[in-house]
């Protein structure tokens, strides 16, 4: 699938037969498209290769019976009861437990791109129907996912598509279609955003369903980033998704979620043409991102701070957590990633702005609320994991718990610490173990993946 | 000094001159008695407490006009008796449980801004909150708030500190929400205590000294890690500080038991702490009083009252009363006309109260007519921006047109 493409791109793929495939490679891969990785599925991706690990990720996986019925049964509770905070739960335990990770990752992606926030829409029912939408085309067609999003019940309530009439125009959705799911600001004009408000008259709400309201709907010609003609709001999403912008700014967005805060502009350009090239369709394009030269590059691995999501979850897989998703959705909220409530249209930016002295504190409190308390769940044993994993010396315990929660950066001299701890500390192995877990959670290195 | 109480008084607000008769109103002698105070604190000292009300508070039987025959006419079921009133001037009022209110207000510490709103008022209470935080009236998806773009002109200054915080509130109001930076919301000041976990005390110990150091590291400066390293230190160093005022810090009042005051409690404890935060947001709800308004009203002031007066008591004890500025807003006041259920819907201009750090508390303009209405709704003569610009400029030391838009007229209460 690589043979057309020149050297130098960055997009060439990894060839992990000549360059290696290590336990710190699988560590990488694993954390980027999944919420974290437990030792386990680390050794079993270092041992199955790039090419197959890549193939689990994006090829569709049967689930379990277990987790079906867990789902329908924590769905189920979130419909009945009506109660979004069933909902959070529902969906974490997805992003947990799914044997198909990737799916979740990139449907927190597109709920952030799409963000919706149940504060206003106030319905469980349109935020699972939403959340169904975006689970279907997360790593499916992005053309499908736009224009579903069009006619979805939670995003025309969101952005008052009632209010947008004939005589009226509200250009709420117009301007959210093109500055904060295709385009991006600087690309489109104030009298386009007129224009495609104009388009989308009339897709209106009834009934708690999508319903073209003819009566509201504006007929007329209208002139949208140069076409001309009686243009509706499906031509407004295509002709949108024409623009060279679009692809562009779905490029950069995705390179700094998934590879690197500050993507190279030759990396975004690139990656705009393969999307371009594939169409949309996103299954290929996250095949070739994810096994990219630029994806196993050194420069961009260990470069993103973790979102409250990857930073809790990640803890849970690796430790093996048996959650308490009530009080990991409310630590959560706090940490200022709340799914289904994103605080504004714009979503959750990232990066630093997860970042501030009384965030810090909460990510640190976490380490020791989850090693030696109850609140958020019970992880594994760490005595009985050392011990059925034979490692023996503290060097070995180091060296174990850096691995996998720092894909082992780590400087010496904190490394060092570290084994002090465990030389120092007083208490039987497991206590300790306990200990040097919450220290590594506590290190700002923790904070990056 | 050189604008005196008396040359803004006549000269208040964008609409109304305020007429004061051939003597002085009793309490403004007073506060001409009181001195001056010399020099306000150091800007990065200041303290800005803002004090939502949501649901729209009944002004009008907040700050009464009690001797208005108006008054009564349209408050048969509702309206506070003259006798029973506080009274803050020769006319007007405090309804009967704000003694708190009413002390703060002898001490010239507390100003009633009145008859403040906004032109064309919107009387959704979405629609006019997003206007009260945004401070953009005219703009109909705004994306940041007032306070919030106030900060982001200082961004690289703030980058990691949390110079403004939202308390106990379960999302953060537009109010706060910038562009540049994130303002978190925090339910419990617990919350900024360092957790070191379960175990002997000498592990705990031992664990404390080395999450200090292991986030103690020289790193390339302007790098995400060199950011958390910093962030981390900031952190832990205020957790120390907090952890020793929390220690020994005892509230000098008694703070009512009541959600408002233990949220204020907390403010108070995280001033005295040096937290370094100048800007806390704090709200009390169920101000929507459609139907039997009486009771409801009656707790909700007398918790709003209580709360803000120990929160002051406790302050003036810590000898921090000079570093705070406390206002209070709603989203709009309620109907002049009480409705067929003793309660009353949604109106237009109200009061804001300030708890101010100088001394110059006192009635600020006139109370708005009773009879000269838009829609049966109170008309506004000051526009909420021109309390906001004063906050800005006057008290935050920051432009309050690069963060209105505009210069709006300042308003005498700091």
């Amino acid at each position: 699938m690589s043979g057309s493409q020149p050297a130098g791109d960055p997009l060439r793929q990894y060839d992990s037969k000549k360059l290696g495939w290590t336990h710190r490679d699988a560590t990488h891969l694993l954390w980027r498209t999944q919420f974290g990785a437990s030792d386990a599925e680390i050794e079993q991706a270092t041992e199955a290769g790039l090419e197959k690990t890549l193939d689990r990720l994006l090829t569709p996986q049967e689930e379990s019976p277990d987790f079906e019925s867990s789902d329908r049964l924590l769905r189920q509770v979130a419909v009945d009861t009506g109660n979004i905070s069933h909902l959070k739960a529902w969906w974490l335990y997805r992003m947990l437990n799914s044997a198909n990770p990737l799916v979740e990752k990139v449907s927190l992606f597109w709920h952030n791109h799409f963000a919706t926030s149940n504060a206003k829409v106030d319905s469980v029912d349109h935020m699972v129907a939403q959340n169904d939408l975006i689970r279907k085309e997360a790593v499916g067609s992005f053309r499908k996912l736009l224009s579903g999003m069009a006619r979805d019940v939670a995003m025309l309530i969101w952005l008052d598509s009632n209010a947008n009439r004939k005589r009226q125009p509200n250009e709420n959705f117009a301007r959210e279609v093109m500055e904060l799911f295709s385009l991006g600001v600087g690309n489109y004009t104030e009298q386009d955003i007129a224009e495609a408000a104009r388009a989308f008259t009339g897709w209106h709400l009834r009934d708690d369903k999508y319903w073209f309201n003819r009566r509201q709907h504006d007929f007329t010609q209208k002139t949208l980033l140069g076409t001309t003609g009686t243009l509706d709001g499906e031509d407004v999403i295509e002709i949108c998704l024409g623009q060279a912008a679009c692809p562009h700014f779905l490029a950069e967005k995705l390179l700094a979620t998934f590879v690197t805060p500050r993507p190279d502009k030759q990396d975004v350009a690139q990656l705009a043409s393969r999307i371009r090239a594939h169409d949309f369709q996103m299954t290929s394009v996250f095949r070739e991102l994810f096994g990219s030269d630029l994806f196993f590059s050194s420069s961009v691995r260990r470069s993103i701070i973790k979102s409250p999501l990857e930073l809790v979850l990640g803890a849970y897989r690796a430790l093996g957590n048996r959650p308490n998703l009530q009080t990991t959705i409310g630590l959560l909220a706090s940490l200022g990633q709340d799914v289904f409530e994103p605080p504004t249209v714009k979503g959750w930016e990232g990066g630093r702005l997860w970042i501030h002295s009384a965030s810090m504190l909460l990510r640190t409190n976490f380490a020791p609320a989850l090693t030696s308390s109850s609140r958020f769940g019970t992880i594994d044993d760490p005595q009985s994991v050392l011990k059925s994993d034979g490692r023996k010396t503290q060097d070995d315990v180091v060296r174990y718990y850096t691995e996998l929660l720092l894909a082992g950066d780590v400087e010496p001299a904190s490394k060092q610490q570290l084994t002090e701890y465990l030389k120092k500390a007083e208490g039987d192995r497991g206590e300790r173990s306990r200990g040097l877990i919450q220290l590594i959670m506590s290190m700002p290195e923790y904070q990056i993946v | 000094m050189a604008t005196t109480r008396r040359t803004f008084l006549t000269n208040v607000g964008a609409a109304g001159i305020v007429s004061l008769g051939a003597t002085p109103p009793w309490f403004l002698t007073r506060a001409a008695l009181a001195t001056e105070k010399a020099e306000k604190p150091p800007t990065e000292k200041r303290i800005l407490v803002l004090v939502q009300l949501a649901g729209g508070n009944d002004g009008l039987n907040t700050v009464i006009p009690y001797t208005d025959p108006e008054y009564q006419k349209a408050r048969p079921g509702i309206g506070i008796g003259k006798d029973a009133v506080l009274k803050i001037g020769d006319d007007l009022g405090l309804h009967p449980q704000m003694t708190g209110f009413r002390e703060i207000f002898d001490e010239g510490r507390l100003a009633v801004i009145q008859g403040v709103g906004y032109p064309n008022p919107n009387r959704s209470h979405f629609r006019s909150t997003d206007i009260w935080h945004s401070a953009r009236p005219d703009v109909e998806y705004t994306e940041d708030g007032w306070l919030g773009r106030s900060l982001d002109l200082h961004a690289k200054r703030h980058a990691g500190k949390t110079p403004a915080l939202a308390l106990g509130t379960d999302r953060l109001p537009l109010a706060l929400v910038c562009s540049k930076l994130s303002v978190p919301t925090v339910q419990n000041v617990r919350e900024f205590q360092l957790q070191l976990g379960a175990g002997s005390v000498a592990n705990r110990k031992l664990r404390r000294r080395l999450i200090g150091d292991l986030a103690n590291r020289p790193s390339a400066t302007g790098s995400d890690l060199d950011f958390l390293r910093k962030t981390t230190q900031t952190a832990l160093t205020t957790a120390r500080k907090l952890e020793k005022v929390t220690a020994t810090y005892k509230p000098a009042a008694e703070y009512p038991g009541n959600g408002l005051g233990q949220k204020l409690k907390t403010v108070a404890q995280l001033i005295a702490g040096d937290f370094g935060t100048n800007i806390f947001f704090v709200s009390l709800g169920g101000f929507d009083t459609h139907s039997q308004q009486a009771g409801a009203h009656q707790g909700l002031l007398t918790e709003l009252s209580s709360a803000i007066r120990a929160f002051y008591l406790d302050l003036k004890e810590h000898k921090l009363q000079d570093r705070v500025l406390l206002a209070t807003y709603s989203e709009f006041g309620r109907r002049v006309k009480e409705n067929g259920s003793l309660g009353t819907d949604h109106g237009a201009a109200s009061q804001m109260f300030v708890v101010t750090p100088g001394d110059k508390g006192g009635l600020i303009g006139k109370h708005p007519s009773l009879t000269d209405l838009s829609q049966g709704d109170l008309k506004h003569h000051t526009d909420f921006r021109s309390v906001y610009a004063t906050i800005l400029d006057n008290w935050l030391d920051i432009s309050s047109q690069s963060v209105l838009g505009h210069k709006f007229p300042a308003v005498d209460f700091v």
